[in-house]
């Protein structure tokens, strides 16, 4: 046998960063990820001349563990100071075989995902952490991905380490109610991850096609595990799963961003749907609405409608109005004119708009201007559709953007 | 046919600890190396591997001398086999990661008798 999955290396790298991240303890993360370079540069050296092994996995995990005890061994020694894990670094573990559950590795892989998503961490450096030892990136990679600069990224990824460093407590210690209590940061950290790759204006959909996918199977690890499970879990894996299902229809061949309406509907993903369906009805239960239920009902009324003209917009706007109750945000106001505007007409969408005052960021958007064209166009008050296109087209981001504009905002 | 021992050598002022090639990299080059080995099934005798660190056995002890520094130069070793040292050396440079900026590879025909 000499095929390995698809991105083998890269989630062996996550999996093994978790579990010996659980068995040495989370401040000795660095050390755990040399660990685990080297178990995988053994590999790539090794499995040709022989063959894979029976169990790769568990081939990774004895080599990468061998290693790292014997860093922090040799650390210890050199520090001359007693390890507080001794009991785990005893060698009798390193004989017997190793086999694990995948039940097992999916709590290691969530408790290091919990242990990323510290509070006391920006939003960006628990980002970059994730993508780094949970998705098995290196920062040129991250740098590539989430449009920051390598020196970025090691900044951010130096603040988590050192962070991460001072973690007093031990994964196994986090019990069942603290990780519930963590289970909202970990949502955001997911959706963020999501957003990334769905919203990103990078030229090559199968780099934002690599982040949707890494979210998504993340988010399932979330969703299957017993303890922390919870109904707005399954409706950010449903939203998740039902915007996935239109990326294959959001580009045209030469990479140009295609709107809502343009879309061709049959490329729409009919597994990716259906699966997405699923989870929402799952997570239609409990007391709980939370905003991933509102933006995942509007990602499925976008998937169920049969067109454009034939989409329910009043179940759109209802949908955006608890999403505005619940995380509220100017662009929340802005999408629910949007879709007033295809159910009652241009004017109410206006009407709506004329009672809110943008923030500076939406004020300064290309988004803002080309709803306002948009509108004043339909409403037939040309000369000002004319100038708010002009300032759309000088705000646009991105030259996927601007021709996606010229098109839509045609006088 | 010939056979030819292939020798992995550091290249002078060539860094031998470049960046860490990432998880992606890594998988790219085992299924490159799998390839190269594919192609030149019949050439190869022995995949060989890495060298650890050496010592030299002398006849009479000697003080360190030039000797010594050729352990460090020697990254691995491989067997082929080929028509001519020519078609030898194209497999050799055919495997990932043997010639790159930092190494080069040594090729030296094994003399068989007769």
């Amino acid at each position: 046998m000499t095929e390995l999955g698809d991105n083998f290396f890269r989630h062996e790298y996550g999996r093994l960063v978790a579990m010996l991240s659980r068995r040495v303890g989370v401040h000795n993360v660095e050390a755990v990820e040399d660990a685990v370079q080297f178990a995988l540069g053994a590999a790539v050296e090794t499995w040709p001349r022989s063959n894979i092994p029976d169990r790769p996995s568990a081939w990774l995990f004895r080599v990468a563990h061998n290693y790292v005890l014997g860093e922090l061994r040799r650390s210890a020694h050199r520090a001359d100071l007693a390890l507080q894990h001794h009991a785990h670094l005893e060698p009798h573990e390193l004989d017997s075989p190793q086999v694990f559950l995948a039940s097992d590795v999916r709590d290691d892989m969530l408790r290091m995902l919990f242990a990323c998503c510290d509070d006391s961490l920006p939003i960006e450096a628990q980002l970059v952490l994730a993508l780094k030892v949970l998705c098995g990136f290196d920062v040129r990679e991250i740098a590539e991905r989430i449009f920051v600069s390598e020196a970025n990224v090691y900044k951010r990824l130096a603040r988590a380490r050192s962070r991460l460093r001072e973690v007093d407590f031990e994964l196994d210690d986090l019990n069942p109610s603290e990780l519930a209590s963590r289970v909202p940061a970990v949502q955001t950290i997911l959706y963020v991850l999501f957003t990334e790759g769905y919203l990103s204006s990078h030229a090559e959909g199968a780099i934002r096609r690599e982040l949707c996918d890494e979210s998504i199977r993340l988010t399932h690890e979330l969703a299957g595990h017993a303890l922390i499970t919870s109904p707005d879990t399954f409706a950010l894996l449903a939203l998740m799963h039902l915007h996935v299902a239109r990326m294959p229809a959001r580009q045209d061949g030469s990479g140009g961003l295609l709107l809502l309406a343009e879309q061709d509907r049959s490329l729409w993903d009919q597994k990716q749907i259906t699966t997405g369906l699923e989870w929402l009805a799952r997570s239609a239960q409990g007391e709980v609405f939370s905003r991933y239920h509102a933006e995942a009902g509007i990602a499925a009324e976008h998937c169920l409608a049969p067109s454009f003209a034939e989409t329910r917009w009043e179940r759109i706007v209802e949908n955006y109005a608890f999403l505005e109750q619940l995380a509220p945000s100017a662009l929340h106001t802005l999408n629910r004119a949007v879709a007033l505007a295809e159910w009652k007409g241009p004017e109410a969408g206006l009407q709506l708009l004329d009672s809110l005052a943008p923030p500076s960021w939406l004020a300064g958007s290309y988004m803002w201007f080309a709803v306002l064209s948009d509108l004043h166009r339909r409403a037939g008050n040309i000369e000002v559709a004319k100038q708010h296109r002009a300032s759309a087209l000088g705000c646009a981001p991105s030259s996927a953007v601007q021709a996606a504009l010229e098109r839509r905002l045609a006088l | 046919m010939p056979k030819y021992l292939c020798l992995q050598r550091g290249l002078p002022g060539g860094s031998q600890d470049g960046d860490k090639p990432s998880p992606s990299q890594m998988q790219a080059m085992y299924a490159k190396f799998n390839e190269w080995r594919d192609k030149f099934r019949d050439n190869i005798v022995d995949l060989g591997g890495r060298l650890a660190s050496s010592r030299i056995a002398l006849p009479e002890p000697a003080p360190d001398g030039p000797l010594v520094e050729v352990k460090e130069l020697v990254g691995g070793y491989m067997i082929v086999s080929a028509a001519t040292l020519d078609e030898a050396i194209e497999v050799a440079k055919g495997c990932p990661g043997l010639v790159h900026p930092g190494s080069g590879v040594e090729v030296i025909e094994i003399r068989s008798p007769g």
